[in-house]
């Protein structure tokens, strides 16, 4: 399972877990995606995006904040994503369709991705890499 | 429960300096037994890490609702000093001004015969749920305007009385607002959502009040038995949670200037009278200033579909009150016999205060601020009066709700929304939502009984109970 909710009253925790850090990146992505639109059919629409941060744990929530906020200004429902990360660059596609009130309804308004616990580590076991975000719903 | 959970007696519980590196002050907490025994460990730790905020007053306090959240506990209330103290938007979450407002109609019980075309004439009325967007198209000055003018703006538009205004928190403006710290992003998304209810745990809902426990102070208020009221629950929208994205990267960065190493990233803060501090403050209270005009605006459609099915005169459907339980505010206090202005931080609270003090509409000053408690989906909402005791034990703070004790996920599990919605209806409450999904998330056996915090407010004083009201409809997204 690239991803796993785990057990939290108030919000969503997830956990999320990859062989790379592109992939974990765009992991974390497809489950808050998963998270706020039920029903998805993906789609054409295409959304670039370029962020630089500090650190990897910066970017990684910069890039899930970012996303929200494109798809809460454009009217989007995005499905999947794709990620290159250089040094502190990140750049990324996202692809997905206009929101559609009759197929999009069910789902979670995400309000902001939390620092809470967000901490990118490298497990011992497999050498992926792991991190667990806390989206305020 | 945890071993460091100490009863000091009656609801009050403590945990003490040193329950975490570097605590400032103690964590107290107002709970009962059976609440002490199912508070999570997360939570205690989050009101721990709390305390070892820099300028912190007498205790990091917990209101009996307390739930893990990120950055303060859900139901979390902090003082800081002018001084040595901080402003931080972990102390006050991505919903700034999350709040409620409770509406007295002149329509009487069984006077509303017809709840499901009410529900869904109120549903269409108002946008609600996930991508809902506003039927008033305001410009990007207009919102600017807005987020300076608070609920006065849309009144001034004709969305509302100036009488509601005198019924807000802050008569629904916070005058700190400085748009200039407000991002473009921030503006951009607050333009299409003025007057959107938003998902998850926000809802309006046409109530009775069922039973009147403290006469003198409903009659004040302004409610009776048997009488029509509506709720409206919600906050300031992707503009507040932008705002708070935005603010937490500038603290973070702001906290490695001023030397405030914190266990939390999410408590990212700030000096109160640093630049970093007052622009995010001003920021925060231009969010806060959105959301009393987002709840007006809402509030607005919903007299106006009550006054057409019903013949109600518009000016009839008094706003009783508007309480945020996202916010931080600058107050006087007491501290050590002193009267001090601090900043209080509260995140899932409410806003208390006792009788006399100058914030109270005059209306209502010599009774205390109304307090409103939104129940779970078709549980009792209560209305209730600040007290002097809150004042003296937190700083003017109570509950703000029941507090959840299943995650979505597991609701979503072991309730079916359809099930819940039939079952709802034997109970003559008619429901309407965006989805079967966020009634399962959303079922009353997700939280705790709203009864049982509100019992202990009130026996801890820190607010008293004068009305319960029951659901008959609500819309939720």
């Amino acid at each position: 399972m690239p991803f796993t909710e785990l057990e939290h009253t108030a919000d969503i925790l997830v956990r999320v877990n990859a062989s790379s850090i592109e992939h974990l990146f765009a992991e974390a992505a497809r489950a808050m995606f998963s998270f706020m639109h039920e029903q998805r059919k993906g789609g054409p629409v295409a959304r670039t995006l370029t962020l630089e941060a500090a650190d990897m744990d910066t970017l990684l929530h910069d890039f899930l904040s970012e996303l929200l906020y494109a798809a809460e200004v454009d009217n989007l429902v995005f499905s999947d994503v794709d990620v290159s990360i250089s040094g502190s660059t990140l750049a990324a596609t996202a692809y997905g369709e206009p929101f559609d009130p009759d197929v999009h309804a069910e789902g979670a308004e995400i309000k902001g991705v939390s620092y809470y616990g967000l901490q990118i580590r490298k497990t011992e076991q497999d050498n992926h890499y792991r991190v667990d975000i806390l989206f305020d719903v | 429960m945890l071993e460091s959970l100490r009863k000091l007696g009656g609801v009050e519980w403590e945990i003490p300096i040193g329950y975490t590196p570097n605590m400032n002050v103690p964590g107290k907490f107002f709970l009962s037994d059976r609440l002490a025994a199912e508070v999570e460990e997360g939570a205690i730790q989050q009101l721990a890490n709390v305390a070892t905020m820099p300028g912190i007053v007498n205790y990091a306090l917990a209101m009996p609702d307390i739930h893990w959240g990120y950055g303060f506990p859900i139901g979390g209330v902090a003082a800081f000093s002018p001084d040595h103290g901080v402003v931080s938007p972990g102390g006050v979450g991505f919903d700034i001004n999350c709040g409620v407002r409770l509406i007295a109609t002149p329509l009487r019980e069984e006077e509303v015969d017809n709840r499901r075309e009410l529900i869904e004439r109120l549903f269409r009325a108002v946008p609600t749920g996930v991508g809902a967007r506003s039927p008033q198209k305001l410009s990007i000055a207009e919102v600017k305007n807005l987020l300076v003018e608070g609920a006065s703006w849309p009144v001034e538009h004709g969305f509302g009385m100036d009488a509601d205004l005198h019924h807000c928190e802050q008569e629904g403006r916070m005058e700190e607002a400085d748009t200039a710290h407000v991002s473009e992003k921030a503006i951009q998304r607050g333009v299409p959502q003025c007057g959107t209810l938003g998902s998850g745990n926000h809802f309006l809902e046409i109530q009775v009040a069922r039973e009147i426990v403290d006469k003198d102070a409903a009659a004040i208020y302004g409610i009776a038995e048997g009488q029509i009221c509506m709720m409206i629950h919600c906050g300031s929208r992707g503009l507040g949670h932008q705002v708070c994205t935005d603010h937490l990267k500038t603290l973070e960065q702001a906290m490695k200037k001023y030397r405030i190493d914190l266990p939390d990233r999410q408590l990212a803060c700030a000096p109160l009278h640093s630049s970093e501090g007052e622009a995010y403050f001003s920021a925060m209270a231009a969010a806060a200033n959105y959301a009393w005009a987002n709840r007006q605006m809402i509030m607005h459609n919903a007299r106006t579909v009550v006054a057409d099915l019903y013949g109600v005169d518009y000016g009839e459907m008094n706003l009783i009150y508007d309480v945020a339980h996202n916010v931080a505010k600058f107050e006087e206090h007491l501290v050590d016999g002193r009267r001090v202005e601090l900043c209080v931080h509260r995140k899932g609270a409410t806003r208390a205060f006792g009788p006399d003090r100058p914030e109270v509409p005059q209306a209502y000053r010599a009774t205390g601020q109304p307090v409103i408690i939104p129940g779970s989906m078709g549980t009792s909402s209560y209305l209730l009066k600040g007290t002097q005791i809150a004042m003296e034990k937190s700083f003017g703070s109570t509950c703000h709700g029941a507090g959840r004790v299943l995650s979505r996920s597991r609701a979503k599990k072991q309730f079916r929304g359809s099930t819940l919605k039939q079952e709802l209806e034997q109970k003559h409450i008619v429901i309407r939502a965006a989805s079967n999904a966020v009634i399962a998330e959303e079922a009353p056996g997700a939280y705790k009984p709203s009864d049982e915090v509100v019992r202990v407010v009130d026996a801890a004083g820190l607010s008293r109970v004068v009305a319960r009201l029951e659901p008959l409809g609500v819309i939720k997204g």
